[in-house]
């Protein structure tokens, strides 16, 4: 499958976009969509997703337009928005029931479907209680079971992980891992080692513009060599700050670890091996052209 | 008070940017445009024996202000009191709640807050009331103290009581708002009757919250005093019978005695009383969720922290085929509308169908159906917007037809509890081979549901169809002809017509509504 997306704008009011010409293909596996608040992730995913529409742009899936055509994509989606709430009287059961005659699915399979990602997401135990009695990572594993009910051939995860703990987290990225072979995955998170562990490209946006795509290693290329680290006094690191981009620091009893990126080491620097991270915020600090 | 002032600001500013306030004022000011009818009307508002007053100053002025005190004392209430229950979904409760504000302070500045909504939708009434005089009476003085005095006098503490009232029911009954409507509503008919009923007294006077028995009673006064003749006011609010007797006379105004001034403030201050009370037995946003808990308590410890087991493999998942049928949306809309609220109140609900079942066939129709019909406000009211309010609106918008299939699935799940309810007096029309009065009763069903549609979405939110739905019902009960959605006293085809056309109306405009919605998130 082919996603193609050329020239795509979201204005929302004079001169305040949410995307601005924003082009990019994309084709089965996973794109990591990083970028900081703002930079129209959301957007992106909800044009995508039909719920919000382009004001200029093209946006086609195998050459038809979903545009013009939403049910085309509809029929194959599976979406996580970031922040969905669920019917808190219907058990997990019913809601899924729900969730598939929206998207327009049915059959003798579907209740065994339906029981299998609710084993597959460990929501067995409390599938026949109401979903108002469900953690927040709960809620989240029933929004994950929902995007996969219909054999989605897109999906889309906007901040999946928010609510799951570290292993749940780790579970869900084995599990898009798997699905990416035949489908479109779009991923996007705040967290960069979820997409650093499992994103075949990775798309860094800013201000609704696309920044750069590319696959992990081209995109770290651009800091490659430009990573140092450096132990400091306390006292100096706010004055080092100001002349490095600094991108983390460790405290380290009166000292000051810090890690960040220049042309070259400053003093007794030590040079370390660029990571997604370093490159996602050496690219967010750039000024845009 | 600093912090105070800026949770009224805050609290006000919020609840009037918003779609539904304006629709709300766009109401207001129609209302207010039928408390001074056009001389060749059907109807009269205030009316004293067979007497109305020539448009002047004076009776424009009180007859606005006692009629804007009565009538927003009603749909006040309904409108103001949902602003703890806001607090409370959107989270800020809880902020407020860690906070060192006191629960009294909280309460006033909610019921300040209520209190300045009431006042923005009063000072369009009072600006259209002085636009009536000069519409309809522009052949006396203008004289303004003549609207200000009763305005300030009759409607201001009236308001204030109300929005006290609402804070007050929020604290001890705010998770069953249909008993708040009911309570308010059996109250405010407990009042209005001791006010309308019963022979004008100063105790009476006193009593009365809404201030309208003293200009009443002045109003008697001065009848007696140039006519000579003993009338008392027959009627206030839409009356639609015979106004071809009715004689005319100067009205100019009422003195105001002491004792009245007093008891606007004892109400004030019987107002601020009622919130110290309630401040005390205020939960501090300290509230359990509206699901049952005990499940929850035992689900918890068996899924501590739950995994997702990363088995899933789509490819060994059950084949399923495409099913475009509307038929799993109404079954789980049904579930979801029979599920909401109280299960005890299937009691209610039953006791009505029984009612419909024993009542006089017109008592049932034109009384027990709409209050048995009101009763699913709550259920109706979010039938539309439920996805938004429970933010599932990003699933239900993305997926396939969502207007054609989902929307229309919600409007026959409502169509059907209203026709299911209204089960018992269809079957009684059914024997007597009445066929007219079952018509209209559908078209009653789908109208409201309709309604509760098409203003959902408009508004975004359940406040205004709800407010909405109150009035058609109250006025309906009250036999206004042209709010008789239900057919109970039309018993003829052009008036299933008319609604036919109303409902083509309001779900034209919701499907066009929601088209642009769904995609414009």
């Amino acid at each position: 499958m082919i996603l193609s997306i050329q020239n795509l704008s979201k204005k929302y009011r004079k001169e305040k976009f949410g995307l601005k010409d924003y082009s990019i293909t994309i084709e089965n596996g996973i794109l990591g969509l990083l970028g900081p608040n703002g930079a129209g992730k959301s957007t992106l995913m909800k044009i995508i997703a039909t719920i919000s529409q382009p004001t200029e742009g093209t946006l086609t899936l195998d050459g038809h337009n979903i545009v013009k055509e939403p049910d085309y994509i509809r029929k194959i989606l599976g979406y996580l928005p970031q922040d969905f709430g669920v019917y808190a009287n219907l058990n997990a059961y019913e809601f899924l029931a729900y969730m598939a005659a929206m998207k327009g699915v049915g059959g003798s399979g579907l209740r065994k479907r339906i029981d299998m990602l609710l084993e597959g997401v460990n929501l067995v135990e409390a599938a026949r209680l109401p979903i108002g009695t469900y953690s927040g990572g709960m809620k989240q594993r029933i929004g994950i079971a929902q995007a996969l009910l219909n054999d989605p051939k897109v999906l889309i995860f906007d901040e999946p992980t928010v609510g799951l703990d570290p292993e749940e987290r780790v579970r869900f990225r084995n599990l898009i891992s798997g699905m990416a072979d035949d489908c479109i995955i779009i991923l996007s998170s705040h967290i960069v080692s979820d997409i650093e562990t499992i994103a075949d490209e990775v798309a860094i946006m800013k201000h609704g513009t696309l920044i750069t795509k590319g696959t992990q290693a081209e995109v770290i290329k651009a800091v490659d060599g430009k990573v140092f680290e450096i132990v400091l006094d306390s006292t100096q690191s706010d004055a080092f700050k100001t002349n490095y981009q600094a991108i983390n620091s460790i405290r380290q009893k009166d000292k000051i670890k810090l890690r960040y990126i220049s042309d070259k080491p400053a003093g007794e620097s030590s040079p370390c091996t660029a990571s997604l991270e370093d490159a996602y915020l050496f690219l967010t600090k750039q000024p845009l052209i | 008070m600093k912090y105070v002032g800026s949770i009224i600001k805050a609290d006000y500013l919020q609840r009037t940017r918003s779609y539904a306030f304006l629709i709300t004022l766009a109401i207001s000011l129609y209302i207010a445009y039928t408390f001074v009818p056009a001389p060749g009307a059907a109807y009269t508002t205030v009316r004293v024996g067979n007497f109305i007053g020539v448009y002047n100053s004076a009776w424009i002025g009180y007859v606005t202000a006692i009629m804007t005190s009565v009538f927003l004392s009603l749909i006040g209430f309904y409108l103001v009191n949902n602003s703890i229950k806001k607090d409370i979904g959107t989270g800020v409760g809880m902020i407020i709640a860690a906070t060192s504000i006191r629960n009294f302070k909280y309460l006033l500045s909610k019921a300040l807050s209520n209190f300045l909504v009431l006042l923005s939708i009063t000072a369009i009434v009072f600006i259209m009331s002085i636009m009536l005089f000069f519409i309809r009476g522009n052949r006396y003085s203008f004289e303004v103290t003549q609207f200000i005095l009763p305005y300030t006098i009759v409607v201001l503490p009236a308001l204030f009581f109300i929005s006290s009232l609402a804070v007050v029911a929020e604290v001890f009954l705010g998770r069953r708002p249909v008993i708040q409507y009911l309570l308010f509503f059996a109250l405010f008919n407990f009042i209005s009757a001791n006010v309308m009923m019963t022979k004008g007294s100063t105790m009476i006077m006193m009593l009365d919250p809404f201030g309208v028995k003293a200009v009443t009673m002045g109003m008697e006064d001065f009848v007696q005093t140039h006519f000579n003749k003993q009338l008392h006011v027959v009627s206030m609010g839409f009356n639609f019978s015979d106004k071809q007797d009715v004689k005319t006379f100067v009205f100019e105004g009422i003195q105001w005695q002491s004792a009245f001034i007093i008891s606007r403030f004892m109400w004030i201050g019987f107002s601020l009383l009622l919130i110290f009370i309630s401040s005390k037995f205020f939960h501090r946003f300290d509230v359990k969720e509206r699901i049952n808990t005990k499940k929850k308590k035992s689900l918890t410890p068996n899924i501590s922290s739950g995994l997702i087991t990363g088995d899933i493999n789509l490819s060994a998942l059950p084949v399923i085929t495409p099913a475009y049928g509307i038929l799993p949306f109404i079954k789980t809309e049904l579930l979801m509308l029979f599920r909401k609220g109280s299960k005890w109140f299937w009691l209610v609900n039953i006791g009505g169908m029984i009612a419909l079942i024993f009542a006089p066939l017109s008592i049932a129709h034109q009384i027990i159906l709409p209050a048995l019909w009101f009763l699913q406000v709550s259920r109706w009211s979010d039938i539309a917007t439920k996805e938004k309010i429970n933010r599932i609106h990003y699933f239900t918008y993305a997926s396939y037809q969502p207007i054609k299939r989902l929307l229309v699935s919600q409007m026959i799940a409502g169509i059907i509890l209203a026709v299911a309810l209204a089960l018992p007096l269809i079957i009684r029309y059914l024997i007597n081979g009445d066929f007219i009065p079952i018509l209209n009763i559908v078209a009653g069903a789908v109208f409201i549901v309709a309604l509760a549609v098409c203003f959902g979405i408009l508004s975004g939110g359940n406040k205004l169809f709800e407010i909405l739905f109150f009035l058609l019902t109250y006025c309906a009960i009250n036999k206004i002809p042209f709010t008789d959605y239900f057919g109970g006293l039309h018993n003829d085809l052009n008036y299933s017509g008319f609604m036919l056309a109303m409902i083509v109306l309001l779900i034209t405009i919701s499907f066009a509504l929601r088209k642009y919605e769904i995609r414009h998130l």
